[in-house]
């Protein structure tokens, strides 16, 4: 019986995708444009996005409200060695912070926001460690035997010494742990199979717990086994809040603006401050070059890669293209030069 | 929606204190203070807060709070011990099980070492030069033992590579452990050599050299073979594996290397994944570790059905629902601990008593038996009972899958059937033995009944046979003597008719008389082997209880079986669907369920949206969903048009300000189409197809 269920689920779904297929395909596609939509300023546009009226505003808070108490679950799951992942629709952002900062009130909490477009995870490794450092140092676990007296600083060591340092066997306590908070774990900064692997090899530590939250329907192709199993060790909980996505969705663009108008100078500087502060710093050369020759075409990619690289902030040519390439200031630079 | 951030449209929902941290890839939201007194205090009273047991009803006096909190931490402290139990024990016996295979692979490496040393070891000023020595091709023959899994879940074998590690480091080799994750095409044989520099050398050097190893090596005193293992190559990068694997073909003379890879699926994958000159370096042993069905029985027999904690359910989560649900389960950690005499205090579990009474009655299985009146005695009475029933029940289930062990009977199957309640209580299993009974009724009719396949496999069975599994039978029953006195009986029995009688055997039977099992004792009609099918039949009958049919189970036992699957697998695509599609369901609204399945402007934007959505094609022409959008939203004859709909502009009048509800209206269709965009169930126009946008998800 359930054999069959199953069996029928499948075949539903299959159907249903052609049955779409043929609808979208059979002659009675819609020929009308979008640009037959009176379509008002793309400044006005973005005006009353910011003021959407929002609806059912109460019964949201006491849908959210409603997970409080859940809020011990949790910490109990989380003792257990356990990761949290949230999923349903609405941004978890507010709520998966509140959990941390009322229910965990005597832990560490580092957030991450996934939803930016770009994390360098190396560096939220090494603020944890260092949190943990000092924490250790609170505690009087590290003995003599612990860490050298002159330790190498963190920011130096590689990613291997620093999850090794995360995953320390001094776990007297067990308690101890330092929250992570993933907001988007499945977000466009993190998506790429590197950045998870090693937050799966973070998640694994024995000092960290992570809190994350996915919003894509597809976001369980992230992992395979090993990863949801042996490190993040996921307890699933669906919690929708009908929340708006505000910060979720700041950086993807408004349909309707879409392509008829240039995208604003805000947008680029808000991606211009999600960045790294070296790719920040290859933008403000090349900037600078610009407001000091007004008329020139444009600056030379290899003047500006020989610039960088004597300022120690790129290593090789690849890593300048990797800001150059963001989007948003892609635009921003055609226009420029 | 940017300058949303700014200060001419404050945001409403999101904290003004939040919106910088919100723009940073990450921020430190709070620093813990980490000290163990602070803790102990701080940390108690801020889960105090909530309600801690959703099981019982509570009050919101504070020492009841402090009982609860107190009994929350013990229900911990149960869970840390019952499944570090588990866990042990699950890890031990996966440990024996491969036992035979490591030895053997120890065995291998051995020798193997020695034919690398035979052919030669380097004299000192070779040994000391940073490149290899060739002499021909034989010295540069890699020794490599694959491993089969028999196991695509190459999860399942993390474990067993990492076990064979130890053992192998223990009989004094270097082992180093490699995962797929180091043969990625993107860091090269750098990433290996790294991986394995800081498994031997304990340090991260950066220009990764082969000859750092060698130096290594020679400084090690050349006298143990080096391991690699490689947990599963199938999913390693091919052309990076087959440079590892040349690179310490050619070094083999100075670093005995002697490579373990791990094979999921036939001894074909090497050939599929090397190319011919990796392939000839290599000189492949094979090994084959257990299937995963065996490992399957083992761990059943060793956590379910043998006393191994106390609890019924091996899964980590159910582990933590149950404790966490479960108040009464703190008795779990004296239950597994302690012997026969449970001496029970209800103090000591941080319960008042009238909250245990309270909850002991509302269990079903209580409600089942009529318990008129509970004392701690009767309490410690009735666990000792259960504990009674449960070594029956495990001793009868042993038995049965002794007997049927050979015959491919799993013990899993076997354990699935003894455990439903429901079948027991039906006397399933006796209407079953009649219809086996029954010549008319074939044995495919009676489908998956693997207790009366055992039962009926006694009957075939010859006289030394029989002899052989009663011995075991008795071995088995030890300690339970009602079921014990009658295997002896039918051993000396097996003896007599042997003609090898021992009245040792005789006197050592109990005589006593249970009077429940009424062994017909008719010598002449039946053989013995119909004695012992009948043994069996009753002992299922009569001794088989499942544990759901015990009082007090609850406390033991993990059911929700449900709540266990949500929690292991979530399933987003799914439920972000219904959430959108039931959104009213959630959010408890009235304004906007409606009998008929009609779309009203008060609804959530995005669920207008996407329920609109599911009136088109695979595209979406944005220009048609846009104006059906619009209609809703402004849709005035709606059958109740109701009056909190959260447009206010809208109730002063549409004409007033026409243009500025369009745009608002624009906004509000352009967040919908980002919001779907973010769950992932729209993709947005192409350059291509600038008026269509994708449908993504097709049914639930």
């Amino acid at each position: 019986m359930d054999f069959n269920a199953a069996e029928e689920e499948e075949f539903g779904f299959s159907r249903n995708y052609f049955l779409a297929k043929e609808t979208g395909s059979s002659g009675k596609k819609s020929a009308r444009k979008l640009s037959d939509i009176n379509v008002v300023d793309e400044q006005e546009l973005r005006e009353a996005s910011a003021n959407i009226e929002p609806k059912h505003q109460n019964d949201v808070a006491d849908l959210i409200n409603s997970y409080k108490s859940l809020y011990p679950k949790w910490v109990f799951d989380l003792r257990c060695g356990f990761g949290l992942l949230m999923y349903g629709f609405g941004s978890k952002k507010s709520l998966i912070e509140d959990f941390a900062s009322t229910a965990l009130a005597e832990h560490s909490i580092v957030v991450i926001n996934g939803y930016l477009q770009s994390i360098n995870i190396k560096q939220v490794i090494i603020a944890l460690a260092e949190i943990l450092w000092e924490q250790l140092k609170l505690n009087r676990k590290v003995s003599s035997r612990g860490l050298p007296k002159v330790q190498q600083p963190f920011s130096s060591r590689s990613m291997d010494d620093l999850l090794a340092f995360l995953d320390g066997p001094e776990m007297d306590e067990k308690d101890s742990f330092i929250c992570v908070v993933v907001n988007n774990i499945d977000g466009p900064g993190l998506r790429d199979t590197e950045t998870q692997q090693y937050l799966a090899r973070l998640a694994s530590c024995s000092y960290i717990r992570v809190v994350a939250s996915i919003d894509h329907v597809n976001a369980p192709l992230l992992w395979d086994k090993k990863m949801v199993h042996a490190q993040f060790n996921w307890y699933w909980y669906h919690v929708p809040t009908f929340a708006p996505y505000k910060v979720e969705g700041l950086f993807l663009p408004l349909i309707l603006a879409h392509g008829s108008s240039k995208q604003s100078a805000k947008t680029a500087l808000i991606v211009l401050q999600s960045l790294t502060p070296n790719a920040q710093s290859v933008f403000r050369i090349l900037a600078e070059y610009q407001l000091s020759h007004p008329d020139d075409e444009g600056m030379a990619i290899d003047d500006l890669y020989s610039i960088s690289r004597e300022r120690f902030l790129v290593s090789s040519q690849d890593c300048l293209y990797i800001p150059l390439t963001k989007e948003g200031l892609e635009k921003l630079l055609s226009e420029m030069s | 929606m940017a300058p949303s951030l700014n200060d001419d449209s404050p945001p409403s929902t999101i904290d003004e204190a939040f919106t910088e941290n919100n723009l940073q890839p990450f921020f430190v939201l709070q620093k813990g203070p980490s000290r163990k007194s602070d803790r102990k205090s701080s940390g108690t009273g801020r889960t105090r807060r909530f309600d801690l047991s959703s099981a019982s009803p509570k009050n919101s006096a504070n020492i009841e709070d402090e009982k609860e909190d107190e009994n929350m931490n013990l229900r911990m402290e149960a869970f840390e011990f019952v499944w570090s139990k588990i866990e042990s024990t699950i890890k031990d016996v996966l440990r024996v099980i491969n036992t035979n295979v490591f030895s053997e692979i120890q065995t291998w490496v051995h020798q193997s070492f020695d034919t690398i040393r035979s052919l030669g070891t380097p004299e000192f000023p070779e040994a000391t030069q940073s490149f290899p020595i060739i002499t021909d091709a034989n010295s540069k023959r890699l020794f490599t033992g694959l491993v089969l899994t028999k196991n695509m879940e190459f999860v399942d074998d993390l474990l067993t590579f990492e076990e064979l590690g130890k053992h192998l480091k223990y009989q004094g080799c270097h082992v180093a452990n490699l995962s797929s994750l180091d043969f990625t095409a993107k860091n090269g044989v750098g990433g290996c050599l790294r991986s394995l520099l800081r498994q031997f050398l304990m340090s991260s050097l950066d220009p990764a050299d082969i000859s750092i190893l060698a130096s290594w090596y020679r400084e090690e005193n050349c006298n143990n073979p080096v391991v690699v293992i490689i947990d599963d190559i199938e999913r390693c990068c091919g052309s990076v594996l087959s440079d590892f694997i040349l690179m310490l073909s050619e070094w083999v003379i100075k670093i005995p290397v002697i490579l373990i890879m791990g094979v999921a699926t036939t001894l074909d994958a090497p050939r599929n994944i090397l190319p011919s000159n990796a392939l000839r370096c290599l000189c492949p042993f094979e090994f084959t570790l257990g299937t995963p069905a065996e490992r399957m029985d083992a761990v059943v027999e060793a956590v379910l059905v043998k006393p191994c904690s106390g609890f019924i359910i091996g899964h980590k989560i159910a582990c933590t629902q149950h404790f966490y649900t479960e108040p009464l389960s703190v008795i779990l950690l004296e239950f597994a601990s302690e012997e026969d005499n449970l001496v029970f205090e209800i103090e000591r579990h941080g319960l008042s008593p009238e909250v245990i009474w309270k909850h002991v009655f509302e269990f079903p299985s209580c409600q089942r038996v009529k318990l008129n009146k509970l004392t701690s005695e009767s309490l410690a009475h009735a666990f000792s009972e259960l504990k009674r029933l449960q070594n029956q029940w495990r001793a009868v289930v042993l038995c049965l899958y002794v007997t049927g062990k050979g015959e491919k009977v799993r013990l899993l199957d076997l354990f699935c059937e003894a455990i439903d309640p429901e079948s027991y209580n039906q006397g399933e299993f006796d209407t079953n033995m009649k219809a086996e009974k029954d010549p008319v009724l074939s044995s495919s009719q009676i489908k998956g009944h693997v207790i009366c396949k055992a039962v009926r496999l006694v009957r075939d069975l010859s006289t030394a046979q029989l002899g052989k599994l009663l011995k075991m039978w008795e071995n088995l029953t030890v300690g339970i003597p009602e079921i014990n006195g009658k295997v002896k009986e039918l051993l000396s029995l097996l003896n007599v008719e042997d003609g090898k009688s021992s009245k040792k055997d005789l006197t050592v039977t109990p005589r006593r008389h249970t009077s429940r099992i009424q062994l017909n004792i008719e010598k002449d009609s039946k053989s013995l082997s119909d004695k012992a099918a009948n043994l069996i039949e009753c002992m299922v009958r009569d001794y088989m209880h499942p544990t759901e049919c015990i009082p007090f189970h609850e406390i033991f036992c993990f059911k929700d079986v449900d709540k266990l699957q949500l929690a292991l697998i979530g399933d987003p695509r799914r439920g972000i669907q219904v959430d959108l599609l039931e959104f009213q369901k959630l959010l408890c609204c009235r304004c906007c369920t409606s009998s008929s399945n009609a779309l009203l402007p008060s609804m959530h934007d995005t669920s207008i949206m996407y329920k609109l959505a599911q009136e088109h094609g695979d595209l979406i022409n944005l220009h048609d969903w846009y104006q059906s959008f619009k209609s809703i939203v402004l849709c005035p004859n709606s059958k109740r048009k109701p009056r909190q709909s959260p447009l206010p502009k809208k109730r002063k009048g549409i004409k007033e300000a026409e243009s500025q509800s369009e745009a608002s209206i624009q906004a509000r269709f352009c967040r919908a189409v980002t919001e779907l965009q973010i769950t992932g169930l729209l993709r947005m126009p192409s350059k291509r197809r600038p008026d269509f946008a994708q449908r993504v998800a097709f049914g639930l």
